[in-house]
């Protein structure tokens, strides 16, 4: 076999049809992991020929458009990170969870192969015909796999779905408008024409692409449909959709916010009366993803919720990498892409586990489980290390450039609003762990086990991904430089550890090292010295005097940070909610206004109109 | 960057202890300071080490569980890397593998150890301690991370040795604190908080022992963290001497630079009463904030 795209997407296309036929075998997670590994392999073969693209022989003409395939650099990135996600995910669903964890492995299975299969069509696209048809494509999988839990998750798809058709409908758009004004729709012939446009119809591109692109990112001021979209999904559901399906708008926006139509462009657009430019707003929205959505997050009782709401903030990281347009800032935001993909799959894969045991995944309602599930809590422990951006963790790195990109280019405010978003996490995911696993266990959980391998053992080796690549960031940037090529920035200078740079250095590898030798000195200390300590139990514990039993609930679990909340809490719903009730009016207002065109004939004033934009475009 | 293996093993086997035995003596100066003002004598020489080595030694050392135990590791390892990582005179191999921002961020993995251990004594009153000592963590990082981010600014580097060398170069004058005077004070009352020391020491709240992360915390877990606090004394000193005080020169300097930061916290700690958690957070978020964002509209004019 020549690995080329056409045996990707044969492969990928290939499962789908595969789990369609054989999803409720007992084999077929087993199997379609074999596949996402041969997928994954066929991506690795593919990197030497990137450099001129690795082109689809599939082409064909529909009704005179033609379509046709071929993978660069920024695609084979996303595809990585999705092919991994994918692998991950069915094999946590491969043993005991896809028996008993859900309703359907049949729709787990197919509803994955699907995606994955509509997200290589679409990050394989050539011209913006492709894209939109991927598009479309990852629009509508995403709610197959989203409503397979029914109840609840239903209610939130349809939601999702909402806002997808409308994403789907403004990329059409720019689709549209991309090709009456450039005679085309292949990405040579767009790139040929981008340089030259003028300012309005770089507005019209942009604000088009940016709500188009921006819903799928969840992209402040259209965030509201991801969190409860995803925390509904089943737990590898959840692990794949949080991990990469929302990466998909960030790859839209490369491709033609950054790549076609450029970061200096967007200096040009100045905003009226306040002087900022679109590249400085574009920004600030971005920090206000980080910061709103995490201390959002900060607030869930529902642990798949809190994860939810933290991918919403993630995302805020990578878009502000990229915008700052040095190579460290896209480096930094392409790197948070693949950070956050490993261990925002291994948080969802653990709650999943948790609530394969527990049946619940409320924060109130769990407890202790560390001594119960102790392999779980290791994966959580590094992940959540990760997602709040702390060494020795992957997370940090990514994070570290982003701030020193964005120190560098003297925008001291917004790697202010940055840290504040670390900050809350540190908060919000500690809540998480300490909820869930430490403190005392329950009564009704002291007889639950640890779940099986074919559950720990993703949870493990994704954490493990998370520890390698902080412990060697260099071994993810290799894969973020293809990206970063090919989006015409100019390679980062980097070594395996990390960085040297004129203003301030990182090297992961002394960091690490001092750090767990550091803790070998102090286990040293500890372990070794003074007495031998004596382990007690649970309820062997300081009560005030009172004597503590299984029936007392002695865990501090319910509105954690009561301090904090006092405080902040008003602002939630001053600021959050009004936010909100705003978007909802300005939606309802469009709705209405678009209706009432639609149903009452105003014949003459449409009429009218079109008469006016007929001569516009005539003259 | 070549690796000079003989000298970098000294720095990390010299600077940790170097830093905990000024550490203790820091203690020793904080204890006594507030011995004076309180007119006692206070307590004599070898009283902190004395009382490390007695927790250390005693017999009952109740333990709840792997990850109690292996958060205290965690915490003197973070705590060991904090320290190879500050550019003291003489030993600065480290720094130049890290910056400031590493090193704020490895600040944060000791209270993560922290907080870990006390959340696996499954006791609440621990538990609404970490929540009250991680809400403080978010305080006064906000007016913190913002003089960080003007000293970025105006040594246009966050090399920790960099900044040092800016300011020794220019003299009393290039000194960060002459130079962003309204970023130093902000820095200094978030070093308040940073030390939990009155007025926003709710969440160490000596006092009351039923509710602070100590509650579970004995024998040598407790003297673990008092390992924590002589390292702590040192590291918030020393970052705070080399963003705003030159750095060392040489160890005299050095050493008289760091204790006057101690002192001032040290000294204040005695006359404050204690803020409530929102009222902490409050505060540190009007005061020390709005003076941290002039003096980086200040840094940001020049």
């Amino acid at each position: 076999m020549i690995p080329s795209l056409d045996l990707l997407l044969a492969l990928a296309f290939g499962n789908l049809g595969l789990m369609l036929l054989a999803g409720r075998n007992p084999t077929a997670g087993l199997l379609s992991m074999i596949l996402y590994a041969l997928q994954g392999w066929v991506l690795v073969m593919l990197m030497p020929a990137l450099a001129e693209g690795a082109a689809s022989g599939l082409a064909f003409q529909v009704f005179g458009w033609s379509l046709s395939w071929e993978l660069n650099g920024l695609g084979w990135f996303f595809a990585i990170i999705t092919v991994g996600a994918a692998f991950f995910s069915a094999w946590f669903a491969a043993g005991a969870w896809g028996v008993q964890g859900t309703r359907s492995p049949w729709a787990f299975h197919v509803t994955l192969a699907a995606n994955v299969a509509a997200m290589l069509l679409l990050l394989a696209s050539r011209d913006l015909l492709t894209l939109f048809i991927g598009w479309e494509l990852v629009t509508w999988a995403g709610y197959a796999m989203m409503i397979q839990s029914g109840g609840p998750a239903t209610r939130a798809a349809y939601k999702y779905l909402i806002y997808g058709v409308a994403g789907g409908l403004a990329v059409l758009a720019a689709v549209v408008l991309i090709q009456v004004q450039a005679g085309g729709l292949g990405f040579a012939a767009v790139a040929a024409w981008m340089p030259g446009i003028s300012t309005g119809m770089l507005w019209a591109l942009m604000l088009l692409l940016g709500v188009g692109f921006g819903i799928k990112m969840a992209f402040l001021p259209f965030h509201r449909w991801q969190a409860e979209a995803y925390g509904e999904s089943p737990g590898p559901a959840a692990a794949f959709l949080g991990a990469i399906s929302s990466r998909m708008g960030l790859f839209g926006l490369l491709i033609l916010l950054v790549h076609f139509i450029g970061l200096a462009r967007l200096d040009e657009l100045l905003l009226p009366l306040i002087g900022l430019d679109a590249r400085i707003l574009w920004m600030w929205l971005s920090a206000l993803t980080i910061i709103i959505p995490t201390f959002i997050a900060l607030k869930q009782n529902d642990a798949r919720m809190l994860l939810a709401w933290h991918g919403i903030g993630q995302g805020g990281y990578m878009l502000l990498g990229v915008l700052v347009g040095s190579e460290l800032g896209v480096a930094g935001g392409l790197l948070h892409v693949f950070n956050y993909a490993t261990y925002q799959a291994v948080l969802f894969l653990v709650m999943g586990a948790v609530v394969y045991r527990t049946g619940t995944a409320h924060l109130d309602r769990l407890g202790g489980l560390i001594t119960r599930m102790p392999l779980s809590y290791v994966a959580m422990l590094f992940a959540i290390i990760g997602l709040a951006g702390l060494p020795p963790m992957n997370g940090f790195v990514s994070k570290w450039m982003v701030y020193k990109a964005l120190l560098d280019e003297g925008l001291p405010l917004l790697f202010v609003a940055a840290v504040i978003g670390t900050l809350g996490t540190i908060l919000s995911v500690f809540k998480l762990i300490h909820n869930v696993f430490l403190g005392q266990l329950r009564v009704e959980h002291e007889q639950i086990r640890e779940v099986p391998f074919s559950m720990w053992g993703p949870m493990i080796a994704l954490s493990l991904i998370v520890f390698i690549t902080g412990y060697m960031p260099g071994l993810a940037l290799d894969l973020v430089m293809v990206a970063q090529t090919s989006l015409g920035f100019a390679a980062l200078d980097y070594h395996l550890g990390g960085f040297v740079t004129d203003t301030g250095n990182l090297n992961m590898l002394a960091v690490v090292s001092v750090l767990l030798l550091g803790m070998g000195i102090g286990a040293g200390i500890f372990l070794l010295g003074g007495n031998k300590s004596k382990r007690v139990h649970q309820l062997d514990n300081y009560a005030g005097g009172h004597f503590l039993t299984t029936e007392v609930r002695y865990h501090y679990s319910h509105h954690f940070y009561a301090g904090l909340l006092r405080l902040i809490g008003p602002w939630y719903i001053t600021l959050i909610k009004r936010l909100e009730g705003g978007i909802a009016a300005l939606t309802d207002t469009l709705a209405a206004g678009s209706d009432g065109l639609y149903r009452t004939a105003y014949t003459p004033i449409l009429m009218l109109a079109a008469t006016v934009l007929g001569l516009a475009l005539v003259l | 960057m070549d690796f000079d293996w003989q000298h970098m093993l000294i720095e990390l086997l010299v600077m940790p202890t170097l830093a905990f035995v000024v550490g203790l003596v820091m203690v020793l100066m904080a204890r006594r300071l507030r011995a004076r003002i309180e007119r006692r004598v206070g307590p004599p020489f070898w009283q902190p080490l004395w009382d490390i080595l007695k927790l250390y030694s005693k017999r009952t050392q109740v333990s709840h569980g792997h990850m109690h135990e292996i958060s205290i590791i965690v915490l003197l390892g973070g705590m060991i890397a904090m320290e190879v990582f500050l550019p003291v005179p003489g030993f600065d191999t480290f720094a130049h593998h890290g910056d400031a921002l590493t090193l704020i961020y490895l600040m944060m993995v000791p209270t993560l150890g922290m907080a870990l251990g006390v959340s696996a004594c499954a006791n609440p009153n621990g538990s609404i301690g970490i929540a009250r000592a991680l809400t403080a963590m978010l305080a006064y990082d906000v007016p913190f991370i913002i003089t960080v981010a003007g000293a970025a600014m105006l040594y246009g580097t966050t090399s920790l040795p960099e900044i040092i060398a800016i300011q020794q170069q220019q003299g009393l004058e290039g000194w960060g604190a002459v130079q962003m005077p309204l970023l130093a004070l902000a820095a200094l009352i978030s070093m308040q908080a940073m030390l939990g020391k009155e007025p926003f020491e709710i969440y160490v709240a000596p006092a009351e022992i039923a509710t602070g992360p100590m509650t579970e915390m004995s024998g040598k877990f407790l003297g673990s963290m008092f390992i924590m606090q002589c390292f702590q004394l040192y590291t918030v000193s020393v970052l705070y001497t080399t963003l705003f005080l030159g750095g060392g020169e040489n160890w005299a300097t050095f050493l008289i630079k760091i204790f006057v930061v101690v002192a001032i916290p040290m000294t204040l700690t005695n006359i404050f009463p204690r803020y409530k958690t929102e009222a902490v957070v409050a505060w540190l978020w009007k005061w020390p904030t709005a003076i941290a964002l002039v003096g980086l509209f200040v840094v940001m004019m020049r």
